[in-house]
């Protein structure tokens, strides 16, 4: 369960990101978020991994309450939520198998656990037999695999996708939504901003809308307005 | 079982921590190596002026014990007179040990050290056996007490008792003084050395570490978003620090050993000097200098990147 209640996030004193903003979801929900640039879609889930900290209003994601969330906490709420980005952030030293990988290192996951688990959610993804390829040996839609294969391995029970399709032709756009649905289906909550109007038509998912830092709707089975 | 299953966790992580400062060094290699030589000068020179101040200092007692002033007694002096300047001496606490020498003990020294010199124990013959006199030889605590003892000697009511006074032999003293103003400037320009060399030290890997932070700038952004803990973050630049400590300190070790043998060995047929290389050469010197050396390498090392990391690593601010 993600709750969002009067949150408000400024920069400086005049420049308001987000203006008490209210949103629930369920558990295991696919929600879209749309709006333009600059509207305050990605500061919102900047909030949620708390890359940025609200100015005022409540965040409770779980039973995990912002306000009481020390710094020591943050990398402990970050391991239960799986990210992507639009510039996937893949560590370029690593092939695709040691990306994936590197999210269960830092949890403490054994070389055995690791060998277990990895394969299985490239399998996923639809990147298995690539486990050796570079980040620069990938096209951008397989690179957005290997993002998002990272962001499940630990399988959060949230997963935040900021504008993953951003920077992929509209097949390859369209194959990581697939992937996205797949998780979802598996009991993934997902949280997913897009520019794109096809995808949001096609989805018919729930579609909140963002202007000027407000949510202006909030459809159940929404469309690109 | 949860317990057993996070301490596994924690040896996993410190593992992969170990490895990846490792590799990290591996990665900034010219940096690393600058890094290490200035250590190894810094960390040489402080192991060597130690195995110097351990030297001299040595010499300096050694040759100290066998100086000794010589309170040269009166021919006509009474036993009951004598006793009196005997227990003045042995009441001053500067006084380490008195020996008397009688007229005969001294004849029969003075025969034996000249024994080779057969004119000048004819001569000694021709003014009289009795004609070198009794005196009391008393050793001092300290170099720099040879003057107080001098000075009871020197007394008024010893007038009729002491004949002359002569504060050892004045070559050996004089080397012993020129031995101990030696060793306070060895260990004055030592510790500035070692000073300038550490500070040399520090601002390099300072700034080794803080090009690597630069680097891998980007890679830091997405460890911490992915939930790495700071310390997951922050381990492997403490660990290539502490690396650069390990083999500058080692090397430095070795180095200095190297010397101390090949100098050593040439000089520890003096008396001066054969104690001093027998301890500094036992095992148990070796191994307390090698990992004393090493420490202070690895400190070093902790403390220049941690200014790094708290500068520049930003860690406070998720």
């Amino acid at each position: 369960m993600i709750l969002l209640d009067r949150v408000t996030k400024q920069y400086g004193k005049d420049a308001s990101a987000l203006e008490r903003i209210s949103l629930h979801v369920e558990p295991e929900e696919f929600v879209i978020i749309i709006g333009s640039s600059g509207a305050g879609k990605s500061t919102l889930l900047k909030l949620l991994t708390r890359e940025e900290k609200q100015t005022s209003g409540k965040i409770v994601i779980g039973n995990i309450d912002y306000d009481k969330l020390r710094d020591k906490d943050i990398p402990l709420l970050r391991r239960r939520i799986g990210v992507v980005f639009q510039d996937f952030k893949l560590l370029p030293n690593k092939n695709v198998f040691e990306n994936v990988a590197f999210a269960l290192e830092i949890v403490g996951h054994s070389n055995k656990e690791i060998k277990h688990t990895v394969p299985r959610v490239l399998k996923v993804v639809g990147l298995d037999g690539k486990e050796k390829r570079m980040p620069p040996e990938l096209s951008g839609g397989e690179c957005q695999r290997v993002a998002i294969a990272r962001a499940i391995v630990r399988q959060p029970k949230i997963l935040i996708a900021d504008e993953p399709t951003g920077n992929l032709d509209p097949k390859h756009a369209w194959d990581i939504i697939k992937i996205l649905e797949k998780i979802n289906r598996y009991g993934t909550t997902v949280l997913l901003t897009t520019h794109n109007q096809e995808i949001v038509n096609k989805l018919k998912r729930r579609v909140v809308t963002i202007s000027d830092g407000k949510i202006i709707s909030d459809k159940a089975h929404g469309e690109y307005s | 079982m949860q317990k057993d299953r996070s301490i596994k966790r924690q040896l996993i992580t410190f593992n992969r921590l170990f490895i990846t400062g490792v590799t990290n060094l591996f990665r900034n290699a010219w940096l690393s190596v600058a890094a290490m030589a200035v250590m190894f000068v810094a960390l040489g020179i402080l192991l060597f002026s130690v195995v110097l101040n351990i030297t001299t200092g040595n010499a300096i007692t050694e040759l100290s014990r066998s100086l000794k002033v010589s309170i040269y007694l009166e021919d006509t002096v009474a036993d009951a007179d004598r006793f009196v300047l005997q227990e003045a001496l042995a009441a001053s606490e500067y006084t380490a040990d008195i020996e008397y020498v009688s007229k005969d003990d001294a004849q029969a020294r003075f025969t034996e050290s000249f024994q080779n010199d057969q004119e000048l124990i004819e001569g000694l013959q021709l003014v009289g056996d009795d004609s070198l006199p009794a005196s009391y030889e008393v050793s001092a605590t300290s170099l720099d007490d040879f003057n107080e003892i001098e000075e009871i000697a020197l007394r008024s009511d010893f007038d009729g008792t002491v004949e002359s006074i002569t504060l050892g032999r004045t070559d050996a003293r004089r080397t012993i003084e020129r031995a101990a103003s030696a060793q306070q400037f060895i260990t004055t320009s030592s510790v500035f050395a070692v000073l300038v060399f550490t500070i040399i030290s520090v601002l390099i890997i300072f700034n080794t570490i803080r090009i690597a932070i630069f680097t891998r700038s980007e890679e830091i952004k997405n460890m911490k978003l992915i939930g790495a803990t700071p310390w997951y973050i922050r381990g492997p630049f403490l660990v290539e620090a502490s690396i650069y400590g390990v083999i500058a300190g080692v090397l430095a070790t070795i180095t200095v050993y190297a010397i101390v043998v090949s100098v050593g060995s040439g000089l520890a047929s003096q008396a001066e000097f054969q104690e001093t290389y027998e301890l500094l050469t036992a095992p148990l010197s070796v191994v307390i200098a090698g990992v004393v050396t090493v420490l202070a390498g690895i400190v070093v090392g902790i403390f220049s990147s941690s200014l790094a990391i708290s500068k520049y690593l930003r860690l406070k601010h998720w």
